[in-house]
């Protein structure tokens, strides 16, 4: 479905991703680890479109998809739910999941969708006439990852969702998460908890200084040397 | 107490008419995130417009408005596209500069095309928008009560716009968060130059509404521009509705200060009002939330 | 200024023709256009001062020019004083009322700036003309037609040509004086960031003040002139919004920051804009603005930096070709700042932060932190991303007040102190990097890390010895000329920690100063940071890199969720189950 063929991207003449070639197949979950700096987040940024490739290409669903505007991106079914939630904070929570049903094909069932998005998150129910900003970190993600459904995408990227959660919430999370790849949707997350991650992921790729070190299923990727350096030192 | 009063009523009128100024500056500034400093001369250019179109075609001000608007539109949509749009990332100075200097060209083309020469549109067989309305001893000038409720009923459409449609959401969006709205699918170019041009197509409503009280000529522009900056940050630069409550309190304050004081102070007072505001409280009297930083 | 260098000729001589020109041709009107030409470039160098050197977008200006252009008439007319005095006087009392207009409004960024000072220059504008008694009122002044020098009012063009050569040649050489100083070099350090300008120790408030009372001062004596040149001042003519932009707009022109820009600016568009009034008599009305105007949006969308900035360097090494140049003394590195000192206090404490707590809203971020660092020691910091770790440091540097708990800092004579700014953490010998790196992008590597050196001496050739010994210590000797812009990452990491190492600190806070490095980098950054620490420099490091930790660090400290959550020797910690949790999540550490 989605495949990076020797993508090296990066800010300001300052190449980030080296020759990156990684592969997610429909219906798959697929993870990123790596150290901080690693290019984890640069990968999922030239993805959307958000930084142009210095060389190689990125393919979804067979066609060229480099070099194509972010908006244009969104429209082929691609959607990230970035890093540290990035919810417009003075407009209401309703206004923020509706937001993520802006694509035209997605306009149309938005109320429909809406209502789905709610069932899986009740507590976000409560809260949507107020601002995002004033909901608590926990229910942020959720909104976020609600807002990131809403556009009904055929890929799911998730960076980094547990970031400066609660170990509890972290959990709730990665259920979510669970639930959302059970219904068919394909998943590519980042994350540094890779205890969780990799325990959900079918396949992973170890990133290290912008090139990928090893790759494997969740399970072979525990149990790897480089993964326990990567983070441990050991 | 009579005096109090009508001072009251002209400065809230006055106050109306400011507001549809300012209307344009905030909303640009809120989504842009530019503060155009050719405002004043975008509403010189649609003050020639109504005159122009009422000495060729005979048409009432309040009907010029309506082509004006999308003239005005139209304007505003080619400065995002062609000047604003490439220096997006650029240092402040620079966008600062790119608008002064379209300010400067502007002003001096108005000069170069009209002369010094004041003009007024000719109101004298037109029925709306012209004398007195009287309530007891209480008069209201009618044009400017009308500029007062157009103004309120186009923050009411601006609001319902940008509340209830995709694109409003989407133009909040953008304001407040441009690379998630990005994320989420949003043309933010596009966005940027569909907000440059209601701002500027406000001021398209604002020279027909002003037409039948005052007269156009080259500077007019930097006449009301500088009220309308220190309004527009008064009520917090972005806010629609900071924009309308400053305005009035500008125009009660210019009506006080004018007979209390003395007339050629009042301005001192609310330029003043408005260093002390900067310096104070930057996101402006009402800018605690939505819109401003 | 060394004669014999090209540039410096060069220049001189283009200006001293700029003088003789109008004296050949002979002609009043290009006498007056001279005059003009002259004048205005004093006054858009001088705003070049505030608005290009400090970054401070003034467009009220003509405050201070009608400050001058008003004292020296006023004082003439009532008490028959000389205009000379007048203009110092004006100058004087231009440089006091620019520090009360500036100072409450230096927290404004951009925009907001130019529209205080717009508002400034208005208010200004209004009492003037308020004032009839004093100053005429909106009708103006008219100046006493006493001839002769003393009264700066003449028969001939000439003097008037070599007062406004006199005027512009004074704001050239404070231009340059500041440029080739420490406090040119604190005013774009203060401009570009602030926030690495804080952390080598510059007191950007006095900084910024420092421009702004030379350009006023500046600015008011060209109003004097102009007073007596024109013989007439009115509010309207004098404290003109337009008159404050086209200075700015002349130094744009010609290129912001730079020496020569705000004239070669003046001098291209101005005399085009005089003579097409010339030409084209009653259309011209109006006819130089829309020039000015559309001349300003062209420059600002194909060279913002101006010609100067643009075609500059270029030019500039096309008349280093002339003959008499000579490349710049190589400087030999200084040895004196880093070389080992045996320090009796040796494994003291030298920083001791204590009951950190920080608040953001209802964000408790930092949560009852204490820390020890002793001298010559490394203490490195881990934890996950959000976790805090740049929150304390930015507390032990002077960046975040924290809620509650103290930082102490032991200052070489063996004082406990608490610095109060940044500033003054950094002149109590607290030097840092930051996460995202703060490279003065545009200045060289050299004048970037001369920037920290500068906190301990104002002497140019000392500084730049200073840089030369730190660039060998952090491996940018053969980058010392490149533009710090076109460093590689692991060059920029290295050129925060020669920056911070420039102000010989004591301590040193690195915030990872490894990440996004490949692998033969890592090794040199490690290879520096024990080199650092071996001059004596006690060390405090954020680092994920867990290589690197593990060798280099003494001691290791976890932060999680804004707490400490165990601190001991590198072993023993990353065997914690705590820290495990921490990292690989619950279920890892039961697997």
């Amino acid at each position: 479905m989605l495949k990076f063929n020797n993508v090296s991207a990066g800010y300001g003449g300052a190449e980030i991703l080296r020759n990156v070639s990684l592969e997610v197949k429909e219906g798959e979950v697929v993870t990123i680890v790596g150290a901080n700096g690693a290019g984890k987040t640069t990968s999922l940024r030239s993805l959307c479109g958000l930084i142009p490739l210095t060389s190689g290409s990125i393919e979804f669903q067979g066609q060229q998809i480099n070099g194509l505007q972010p908006h244009e991106i969104v429209d082929r079914g691609i959607t990230l739910v970035p890093e540290g939630r990035q919810l417009f904070p003075f407009i209401t929570v309703r206004d923020n999941l509706l937001m993520g049903a802006y694509k035209k094909t997605a306009r149309k069932d938005a109320e429909k969708r809406l209502e789905e998005v709610l069932e899986l998150f009740p507590r976000v129910r409560e809260r949507l006439g107020q601002y995002a900003s004033q909901l608590s970190g926990g229910e942020q993600q959720m909104v976020a990852i609600g807002r990131g459904l809403m556009s009904q995408p055929k890929l799911l990227m998730f960076d980094e969702p547990s970031l400066g959660l609660s170990p509890l919430l972290v959990s709730q999370v990665f259920d979510i998460i669970r639930s959302i790849v059970q219904s068919g949707t394909t998943v590519l997350i980042v994350e540094q908890n890779i205890g969780h991650t990799l325990r959900l992921a079918d396949r992973g790729y170890v990133l290290e200084n912008g090139e990928v070190v090893v790759d494997g299923t969740g399970e072979q990727l525990l149990d790897d040397p480089h993964v326990k350096r990567a983070y441990l030192g050991l | 107490m009579e005096i109090f009063l009508q001072l009251l009523i002209n400065g809230l009128m006055l106050g109306g008419t400011f507001a549809i100024i300012s209307i344009g500056l905030t909303l640009i500034f809120g989504i842009v995130r530019v503060v155009n400093f050719a405002h004043g001369e975008f509403l010189m250019i649609a003050m020639y417009g109504v005159y122009l179109m009422n000495l060729q075609f005979g048409l009432h001000p309040y009907v010029a408005m309506l082509p004006m608007f999308f003239l005005m539109f139209a304007l505003g949509a080619v400065m995002q596209r062609y000047i604003i749009q490439p220096l997006l990332s650029a240092s402040d100075e620079i966008q600062i500069f790119a608008t002064v200097g379209v300010s400067t060209a502007l002003m001096n083309a108005g000069l170069m095309v009209f002369g010094a020469d004041v003009y007024s549109v000719d109101m004298s067989s037109a029925v709306v928008g012209t004398g007195m309305t009287s309530i007891g001893s209480l008069t209201i000038n009618n044009g400017q009560l009308m500029t007062f409720i157009v103004s309120i009923l186009l923050i009411g459409a601006l609001d319902w716009f940008l509340k209830y449609t995709f694109l409003g959401r989407a133009i909040r969006a953008t304001a407040q968060h441009r690379d998630a709205a990005l994320l989420m699918g949003v043309d933010v170019k596009k966005i940027y130059i569909i907000a440059f041009g209601l701002g500027a197509g406000c001021l398209g409503l604002a020279g027909g509404l002003m037409a039948p009280q005052y007269p156009v000529f080259p500077t007019v522009g930097t006449f009301f521009v500088l009220t309308a900056f220190i309004i527009v940050v008064l009520g917090g630069l972005g806010s629609l509705h900071g924009a309308f409550l400053g305005a009035l309190i500008i125009g009660v304050v210019d009506s006080l200060a004018g007979y209390y004081i003395a007339p050629d102070l009042k301005e001192v007072v609310y330029f003043s009002i408005f260093i002390a505001i900067l310096i104070f409280r930057p996101t402006g009297l009402f800018g605690a939330g939505r819109g401003s930083e | 200024m060394n004669i014999t260098q090209p540039q410096n000729y060069v220049s001189l001589l283009l200006l001293l023709l700029m003088l003789v020109f109008p004296v050949v041709a002979g002609s009043p009107f290009v006498y007056h256009i001279f005059i003009l030409v002259f004048s205005y470039a004093a006054l858009a160098s001088a705003w070049n001062v505030v608005g290009g050197f400090a970054g401070q977008l003034s467009l009220g200006h003509a405050v201070y020019y009608g400050v001058g252009s008003y004292t020296a008439t006023l004082l003439m007319i009532n008490f028959g004083i000389s205009p000379w005095i007048g203009m110092v006087a004006g100058a004087l009392l231009a440089s006091v009322i620019s520090v009360f207009v500036s100072w409450p409004c230096f927290r404004l960024r951009g925009p907001f700036f130019a529209l205080a000072s717009i508002a400034v220059l208005e208010v200004v504008r209004l009492l003037v003309i308020n004032q009839h008694g004093l100053t005429g009122g909106s009708a103006g002044l008219a100046v006493p037609l006493q001839q002769g020098v003393e009264w700066m009012v003449f028969r001939e063009r000439w003097p008037y040509l070599v007062i406004s050569f006199g005027l512009l040649s004074a704001a050239l050489f404070v231009s340059w004086k500041i440029k080739n100083s420490r406090l040119g070099y604190y005013l774009i350090a203060v401009r570009e960031r602030e926030d690495a300008a804080l952390a080598v120790g510059v007191n950007a408030v006095r900084v910024k003040l420092a421009a702004v009372i030379i350009s006023a001062f500046l600015t008011s004596t060209v109003g004097s002139f102009h007073a007596m040149y024109f013989t007439f001042i009115e509010p309207g003519a004098v404290f003109s919004l337009e008159l404050s932009i086209q200075i700015a707009m002349f130094a744009l022109i010609g290129g912001l920051g730079t020496i020569s820009g705000p004239v070669i600016g003046t001098v291209l568009v101005l005399p085009l804009a005089e003579l097409a009034r010339g030409w084209l008599g009653d259309f011209a009305d109006g006819f130089h603005g829309f020039v000015y105007g559309v001349v300003l949006v062209i420059v600002v969308l194909t060279i913002p930096r101006g010609l100067v900035g643009q075609f500059g360097a270029r030019v500039g090494a096309l008349i280093n070709r002339l003959p008499g140049y000579k490349e710049p003394e190589t400087v030999q590195p200084s040895t004196s700042t880093l070389t080992h000192v045996q320090s009796e206090t040796l494994g003291q404490p030298i920083l001791v932060a204590e009951h950190l707590h920080k608040y953001f809203g209802g964000v408790h971020a930092t949560n009852d932190v204490s820390l020890t660092l002793k001298e010559g020691e490394i203490i490195g910091v881990i934890g996950p991303n959000g976790a805090g770790k740049t929150t304390v440091f930015n507390q032990l540097s002077g960046f975040l007040k924290p809620t509650s708990g103290s930082v102490r800092i032991r200052t070489s004579y063996g004082e406990w102190v608490t610095p109060k700014s940044p500033a003054e953490f950094a002149k109590a010998g607290i030097g840092r990097t930051f996460q995202i790196v703060q490279p003065f992008a545009d200045l060289s590597v050299r004048e970037n890390i001369m920037i920290g050196a500068f906190m301990n001496t104002d002497d140019h050739v000392e500084a730049r010895a200073i840089a030369a010994e730190v660039a060998q210590l952090t491996d940018l000797t053969d980058q010392l000329d490149k533009v710090a812009r076109d460093l590689t990452v692991g060059g920029m990491k290295r050129l925060e920690m020669a920056r911070a190492l420039a102000t010989r600190p004591r301590i040193l806070l690195l915030d990872e100063v490894l990440a996004g490095l490949n692998p033969s980098d890592i090794t040199k950054a490690i290879e520096i940071i024990r080199r650092i620490r071996d001059t004596g420099v006690s060390i405090l490091m954020i680092e994920h890199i867990m290589q690197a930790t593990m060798s280099l660090s003494d001691h290791v400290a976890v932060i999680n969720s804004g707490s400490l959550l165990i601190e001991g020797e590198p072993e023993k910690v990353v065997k914690d189950p705590q820290v495990i949790e921490a990292y690989l999540g619950k279920e890892y550490s039961h697997a």
